[in-house]
């Protein structure tokens, strides 16, 4: 292994002992950026979305040899025809918080207005998570996504590339992000429940506090404000895309309690559950705000797409987080998913490095000493790095789909967003 | 699937004839073409809907009591009317692959005495009192409701009466009930002194509990979009949010338990609680059945207050037979019953010290011992069940005669009378 290979996992090491704070592992993770983009990039590009992903990924097991993985400079897009050149001038200028901030600053208290309700302490405890702690990263991308939709459809539509002004969202997009986030916090209410965690976003959790039962009535009851905000958007073809989302986190737990013996089917599997459980919330709202603002099946596809593959990158990097950062930066216990003896992206790595994980991921990491011994491995393996690497494929995935739209400041905040998924610490 | 039945039989009684009633209930789906299961309640309905339209009684009273009682024999008429036994909807729904790997795993929960394999018991057994009928409701109040008004003359689309998209609602209003039911069912575990096994089995209990209940929510759902009614979506989940009220209201307390406030209680609290937590569901499912044949708003007002007065009679019923006999049927009398509030308020307990204003849950046996005493709470107590019952009759003066109308009075009928 190279020099600055050793030394970043002896950096790694480092973190993991805990001793240094998100700022390291931030640095870490930047000089591997940096150094993988000084590397020869070879010309083939990743095609179609998760399988072939996938493929390389699996290749990059299979040659364990990082350095010579398909790692392909964004500036590449720029020249391939069919996508404009925009991308590059403003890539770090554009915030893709301030964008949409006005709608986001309004977002907690639209969704305490619909949650409002006389009956006992419900409305305190079904907006205690609404408080503007959360990352709002969901919201963002589906405002942002719905301001690009709506701008390529005025392009086509005008046929003009004058008036950039203020395309408006439309009432009904604002309901999809709040839907979006209210989902979520309903389906982080009730994993806590299962999980029996204690804290999240650095304040205890709802089933600490109040107790399971009313923990998960909660979460029942903010569903259902939900589900009637998103009946009065009057339609139905958004009411199917939404109820595929409930649908999709359901089986994701499910798959989540069982677990396969095969270990090639170990990573599909781990795929799927993570398409099910988060990427399907982001797709899935994209593709509503793309159908209400009237776009082609093909717009809707590509909105789609994006939403998957970030909504999957995102949880990749949520997995490599765990494994390097600590409590104070990501405001839950860390090494969580081992803990609950979920075997996540880093560990199914290293196991094909490492044979004597294998067992330890079959018995959940139930016996003392797994957990120490697993983050050993996964320090000594490659399995952090091959988790971004994946992580970066589908942020590239997601970049060329977007690049499709008409080009706008909110198209580039959405590639932006795949950058800010890749640095985030928390 | 045969030997997951029986898996269930065994799982909830010890008695001999449990694995052959698993068998029977078993050759019973089997009719339905072998083949299990259709995700969608849709393809199930239809396939209920299409095969063995009068379904052999024999199998409840095998599972339950065969008492020939006025409410047995109500809901018995009304199934046939509407075309097929309707207690068995959400089992239906519980035997797929999810939940199927939830029943394997809650062998570990036998003999821990967690809240959900009682759930589990009592949606198995057909126990004569327990309301498994808000799906008979529904597909009555259809029935009598007719065809649509702009197209009356045609009965395109109906079977028995009843359109595909009713019979769907029927199925995901009970699909609703037994989530909430599921859902209530959970420990806290904080609350309760436990450790080691104990509580893992607990947590565990909790975590099957969660997750089987969120299963049907998302079956809930998917349901309503498949009935391309916006409306109907809207109304159903109100409901939801209306069962999920319920359980923070004045009348129960921190655990979710039935209490008297310290400042007592009042019949418009009852109501509301009563609403909140089974009258909501069947008024909303009654008028939503009517908004997707696209019946009249006064119709559909209608069959809602129809659905709230019976939701009022029928647990005020339940309320007041414990009261008149011995039986166990599950349903304890609490300190948030009417009875109970109707003694609090005529015995002016707010100024003196009294039992029922007490702020920890007191067992259901203190409650009936004070109020067996008492004669005119009994007497007050029916009089208001058969007032509801008549707020019900007239709700139904709107509808044109027909068999489920008459089926539907004397279900009311059946809960008014002691």
């Amino acid at each position: 292994m190279s020099p600055a290979w050793t030394s970043l996992m002896s950096v790694a090491n480092v973190v993991r002992c805990r001793r240094f704070i998100g700022r390291i592992a931030a640095d870490s993770l930047k000089s591997y950026r940096n150094y993988t983009t000084r590397l020869k990039p070879r010309t083939t590009v990743v095609a179609s979305p998760l399988t072939s992903s996938l493929n390389v990924a699996k290749h990059s097991i299979i040659t364990q040899d990082v350095t010579r993985c398909n790692i392909v400079n964004l500036r590449q897009f720029s020249t391939d025809g069919s996508i404009s050149n925009v991308l590059t001038e403003e890539k770090e200028d554009i915030d893709p918080f301030s964008l949409v901030q006005d709608d986001l600053n309004h977002l907690c208290s639209n969704i305490k207005q619909e949650l409002r309700t006389d009956v006992g302490c419900l409305f305190d405890i079904s907006s205690y998570h609404f408080d503007g702690m959360g990352k709002f990263f969901r919201p963002m991308v589906v405002l942002l996504m719905a301001k690009a939709c709506n701008i390529h459809v005025a392009y086509n539509v005008l046929d003009d590339s004058g008036s950039k002004g203020s395309i408006p969202l439309s009432s009904s997009q604002k309901v999809i992000a709040m839907l979006a986030e209210m989902i979520h916090t309903a389906s982080l209410i009730h994993d806590d429940v299962i999980d029996k965690a204690e804290m999240r976003r650095g304040k205890p959790t709802v089933q600490k506090l109040w107790g399971q039962t009313r923990a998960v009535l909660t979460g029942n009851y903010i569903l259902a404000v939900a589900s009637i905000a998103l009946a009065r958007i009057r339609n139905e073809e958004v009411v199917t895309v939404l109820t595929q989302i409930l649908e999709d986190l359901i089986e994701g737990e499910f798959m989540q309690l069982g677990s396969k013996e095969q270990e090639n089917e170990r990573f599909s599997h781990y795929l799927k559950k993570t398409y099910k459980k988060t990427a399907s919330l982001v797709a899935n709202t994209c593709k509503a705000v793309a159908i209400i603002s009237q776009c082609s099946e093909n717009v809707i596809e590509i909105a789609f797409e994006y939403g998957k593959h970030i909504g999957i990158a995102f949880q990749l990097i949520d997995d490599l987080l765990d494994f390097i950062s600590n409590e104070i930066v990501l405001g839950k216990p860390a090494s969580a998913d081992l803990k609950l003896g979920l075997a996540t992206a880093p560990v199914l790595f290293a196991a094909h490095q490492y044979s004597e994980i294998n067992p330890m991921i079959m018995r959940r990491f139930s016996q003392p000493g797994d957990i120490q011994r697993t983050l050993e491995l996964v320090a000594k393996s490659d399995g952090v790095s091959s988790t971004l690497f994946l992580a970066k494929e589908h942020c590239k995935e997601a970049v060329k789909n977007i690049s499709q739209l008409a080009a706008s400041r909110e198209r580039q905040a959405l590639i932006n967003i795949s950058h800010r998924v890749i640095d985030r610490l928390k | 699937m045969l030997r997951l039945l029986s898996s269930y039989g065994n799982m909830f009684s010890s008695r001999a004839t449990s694995l052959s009633s698993a068998y029977r209930l078993a050759s019973e789906f089997g009719t339905f073409g072998g083949n299990f299961l259709p995700r969608s309640p849709a393809a199930g309905s239809y396939l209920l809907s299409t095969v063995n339209p009068y379904p052999r009684r024999s199998v409840f009273s095998l599972w339950g009591g065969s008492k020939a009682t006025e409410w047995s024999r109500a809901v018995s008429e009304a199934e046939k009317i509407v075309g097929y036994s309707t207690s068995f909807l959400s089992l239906r729904c519980l035997l797929s692959d999810e939940l199927s790997n939830v029943a394997m795993q809650m062998r570990k929960l036998v003999g821990t005495g967690h809240p959900l394999m009682k759930t589990a018991r009592r949606l198995f057994y057909d126990d004569p009192h327990v309301l498994q009928t808000r799906g008979l409701l529904v597909l009555l109040i259809s029935k009598a409701a007719g065809p649509t008004p702009n197209n009356s003359e045609s009965t395109d689309g109906m079977t028995s009466g009843i359109y595909q998209s009713q019979r769907t609602l029927a199925e995901i209003a009970e699909m609703l009930h037994t989530a909430c039911l599921i859902h209530k069912g959970l420990v806290n575990i904080k609350t309760e002194p436990l450790n080691g096994d104990a509580l893992k089995d607990m947590e565990f209990g909790n975590k099957m509990a969660i997750l089987s209940g969120d299963f049907l929510l998302a079956n809930v759902s998917s349901g309503l979009a498949t009935l391309n009614n916006t409306h109907v979506v809207e109304i159903i989940s109100s409901a939801l949010g209306d069962l999920m009220k319920a359980e923070f209201t004045r009348l129960r307390d921190d655990e979710c338990n039935s209490i008297q406030p310290r400042d007592g209680a009042t019949v418009e609290d009852w109501e509301l609680q009563t609403f909140y937590s089974s009258g909501s569901l069947m008024a909303k499912s009654c008028c939503a059945a009517l908004i997707l044949a696209d019946h009249p708003k006064r119709l559909q007002d209608a069959a809602f207050e129809f659905g709230k007065q019976i939701g009022y009679a029928h647990r005020l019923h339940q309320e007041i037979q414990q009261l008149v006999t011995d039986n166990d049927n599950g349903n304890d009398l609490t300190a948030a019953s009417l009875p109970a509030i109707l003694y609090t308020q005529e015995h002016h307990c707010i100024n003196r010290q009294c039992e029922l204003l007490a702020q920890e849950p007191i067992s259901s046996k203190q409650v009936l011992n004070i109020l067996k005493s008492d004669k005119e709470v009994l007497e007050k107590a029916k009089k208001m069940c058969s007032d509801y019952g008549q707020s019900a009759f007239s709700a139904l003066d709107l509808f044109p005669k027909s068999e489920a109308k008459n089926a539907l009075k004397k279900i009311v009928k059946a809960v008014t009378t002691f």
